[in-house]
């Protein structure tokens, strides 16, 4: 009996050691090579991402990359957890967002003498590398942006044509847009409620940022940090809603609640619609062939003059507790450049990397919209956004979309809340977040 | 005569077996649940260490004019949910206990809700009650009824997505229930019958009465059930609109891992605690007054 007892314990024994003697081998493999570890936040890319990766260590022998795939819903609280015990991984996705929050917190590498050195800066396009110093707040580039995101008008050409209306082209102006926006508001079936609507929009950001922004208006004070939106952007504000409350030439929120609000659009219920270049995506896979759209740029506001783009860039960073910097580097500035590919970035995002976004494949000749080159325009224009700390809180975003300043306009548009009243009470509160932050 | 002491038998035996359960007690229950008390006296972005404010998260959260609301909104979704499921669980319950052909099938069929997930509760019904396109707003059309946004609208919202909730867990208490009318002895049912008690009478006078056991298991359940709502606001309004849906389950979700304020977020699941606490020592204490026990 007893030596069966000492055989079992030796066996448990053995089976608890066993994975450190594993281990040690590995280690010692390793001492000859690099390893890097990345985290990425976009799963339907990570066979892709995979390839890229096997394609980099195939030209850099040494350093081996190890790649952690995470939901972008429990991407941030947990690389959040993973900066507070200083174990960031060595590279990672980080979204315009959250880069003034995480460079002022000394979280991310300082990328300005690698991108000085090492960068030819004619592969890329150099506006957003500003862009990410701008949104830092530093006064140096802590981030390396491999993509733009920016926004355009989407209109569906048959109802155009149907209407009997010209496509909007680069003159367009606000006045343009809102008679085609009435025109293309229509009572199909005649009982009495409206079926197609000229235009489409809620509270969201990029809803509403676009507009402010065609009209060269501001919601930020940047010098003082306050919510304390300029006349442009007021005009814009009421512009929009007036569609709504006046010129009923778009729904009100409530009325499209069983949409998902990328689908009115290519589901045809709406005959224009301004949201992030992404959407090119969704339109595709929404529509399919069964309509016919394109894209444009923003109608140009009374105060605006078209040269300015709301944009901003998702990029790579790098931990500044990296033990290999230099590989991190070079690992990064092949994933954001010559490593990626245009299946790797969704419809609509614009490469930072020139040789991909100016070639034949961006351009997506066989789909549609036919015109993407008007992206790459737009991705050399000056843009602005509305990012600040704690920008998801005020601005009401994903989870808390039905909130802060998007649940005050839809507020508005669905006649909840004065116009005046709305924007008052998004003067308090967004102050009283901003306030917390800048102190 | 003496029993022989067990030779295998040490004292703490049991503790050993319960080692795994009481690690993770400790570790995944008791451990964040007093961390996240010594948290809520904290400013805690994640990201920084967290640094000691006192009371300022409870001053801020008891001056702050939606946390009101918030609070507002939860009792009025946990009175909903609470009503709703005792009153149709047990409705449901009744209809399945009756000895017809088929009962197996809707059985399943009414606690099929329970076990989907909410977000596909969530987009179904908001199909059914969407604005023109939706099966209830053209139902009610015909019947020369405007349906209001019931989603949409602050006033309809928060019962909407309450009574939503009720459907998808009515199931849940039909199977508590069903399980207490039949521990009902017939005998007792039978007596009354020949003591001249008509139907009514007898679900009154005796199976109401002896189904109080089940019906205190049933209200402490749902009341603390209630104040987890999270799931399907996500899914179908994220606290909207105007904040009519925002409870304060959720509010703790935003505030926690939306706005990265530990502090202020582990303050709120606290005054969450106390309420939840509270209810259900009332309804503890008053349970003598109305549950009454078989045996």
């Amino acid at each position: 009996m007893k030596s069966v007892k000492i055989l079992i314990i030796t066996m448990m024994l053995m089976l608890l050691v066993a994975p450190l003697f594993a281990n040690s081998q590995s280690e010692a493999e390793a001492t000859e090579e690099v390893v890097l570890q990345y985290w990425s936040w976009d799963p339907e890319l990570k066979t892709r991402n995979e390839t890229m990766i096997e394609k980099f260590e195939a030209v850099n022998p040494g350093i081996k990359i190890e790649m952690t795939t995470i939901e972008p819903k429990e991407y941030w609280t947990k690389i959040r957890i993973m900066a507070s015990q200083q174990n960031l991984p060595d590279v990672f996705n980080l979204s315009a967002g959250y880069l003034e929050e995480w460079a002022q917190n000394g979280l991310l590498l300082d990328l300005g003498s690698f991108i000085d050195n090492d960068l030819d800066k004619n592969t890329f396009y150099m506006n957003l590398f500003d862009a990410v110093k701008e949104l830092s707040g530093t006064d140096s580039y802590y981030a390396f942006p491999y993509a733009l995101v920016t926004t355009c008008m989407y209109y569906n050409k048959d109802l155009f044509d149907e209407a009997g209306i010209s496509y909007p082209d680069s003159d367009w102006t606000w006045t343009d847009f809102r008679d085609a926006a009435i025109k293309l508001t229509k009572d199909k079936d005649n009982d009495g409620s409206i079926d197609q609507w000229g235009y489409w929009f809620y509270g969201r950001y990029a809803h509403i940022e676009s507009w402010v922004y065609s009209n060269d208006g501001y919601l930020i004070n940047r010098d003082s940090m306050k919510f304390s939106p300029d006349s442009n952007a007021m005009e814009a504000i009421e512009f929009l809603t007036d569609l709504v409350l006046v010129d009923n030439a778009a729904p009100s929120k409530k009325e499209m609640s069983a949409f998902r609000q990328q689908d009115v659009f290519p589901q045809g219920a709406a005959a224009m619609f301004v949201d992030g270049s992404w959407n090119i995506d969704n339109n595709r896979n929404v529509a399919g062939d069964s309509m016919n759209w394109g894209i444009a740029e923003l109608p140009i506001g009374p105060n605006g003059d078209g040269s300015l783009t709301y944009g901003w860039p998702d990029s790579l960073a790098i931990s500044p507790n990296t033990k290999h910097a230099e590989a991190a580097w070079k690992f990064t500035k092949f994933a954001a450049g010559e490593g990626l590919s245009m299946d790797m970035v969704m419809a609509g995002k614009i490469p930072s990397y020139r040789p991909l976004t100016e070639s034949e494949a961006f351009l997506e000749k066989d789909q549609q919209p036919s015109n993407k080159d008007l992206l790459i325009k737009q991705a050399a224009e000056e843009m602005r956004t509305s990012f600040t700390l704690s920008w998801g809180e005020w601005r009401g975003y994903g989870a808390a979309e039905a909130l802060g300043f998007n649940g005050l306009i839809d507020g508005i548009i669905d006649s909840e809340i004065p116009f005046d009243k709305a924007i008052e009470l998004a003067n308090k509160n967004i102050n009283t977040v901003l306030d917390r932050n800048y102190k | 005569m003496k029993q022989k002491k067990l030779s295998w038998y040490k004292p703490w035996d049991p503790l050993l077996f319960l080692i795994p359960t009481l690690l993770g007690l400790i570790f995944f229950r008791v451990g964040p649940i007093i961390v996240s008390f010594l948290i809520s006296f904290t400013n805690w972005d994640i990201l920084k260490k967290p640094q000691i404010l006192g009371l300022e998260n409870y001053k801020e959260l008891f001056q702050s004019s939606a946390f009101y609301q918030v609070f507002g909104n939860t009792i009025t979704f946990s009175f909903i949910y609470v009503v709703g499921v005792t009153v149709s669980g047990l409705l449901l319950a009744l209809l399945l206990n009756q000895k017809l052909k088929g009962m197996k099938f809707f059985r399943s069929a009414f606690y099929t809700p329970v076990v989907t997930s909410a977000v596909a509760v969530g987009i179904i019904w908001s199909w059914i009650l969407s604005p023109k396109y939706g099966i209830l707003t053209i139902l009610l059309s015909k019947m020369g009824i405007t349906s209001p946004y019931w989603l949409g609208d602050p006033t309809f919202a928060l019962f909407t997505v309450a009574l939503i909730q009720v459907w998808k867990m009515s199931g849940y208490y039909m199977i508590i229930f069903l399980a207490g009318l039949q521990n009902i002895p017939e005998s007792l049912k039978e007596a009354a019958t020949i003591d001249g008690a008509g139907k009514i009478k007898t679900f009154f006078k005796i199976t109401l009465p002896l189904l109080t056991p089940t019906t205190f298991f049933v209200l402490s359940i749902s009341i603390i059930d209630s104040f987890k709502n999270f799931e399907l606001i996500y899914a179908i309004t994220r606290g909207g609109p105007q904040n009519s849906t925002n409870t304060l389950v959720y509010d703790v979700y935003l505030n926690a891992f939306v706005y990265y304020r530990m502090g202020y977020s582990s303050a709120l699941a606290y005054v969450l605690l106390a309420i939840v606490a509270l209810i259900t020592a009332f309804n503890f204490y008053g349970k003598k007054r109305w549950v009454k026990y078989q045996y």
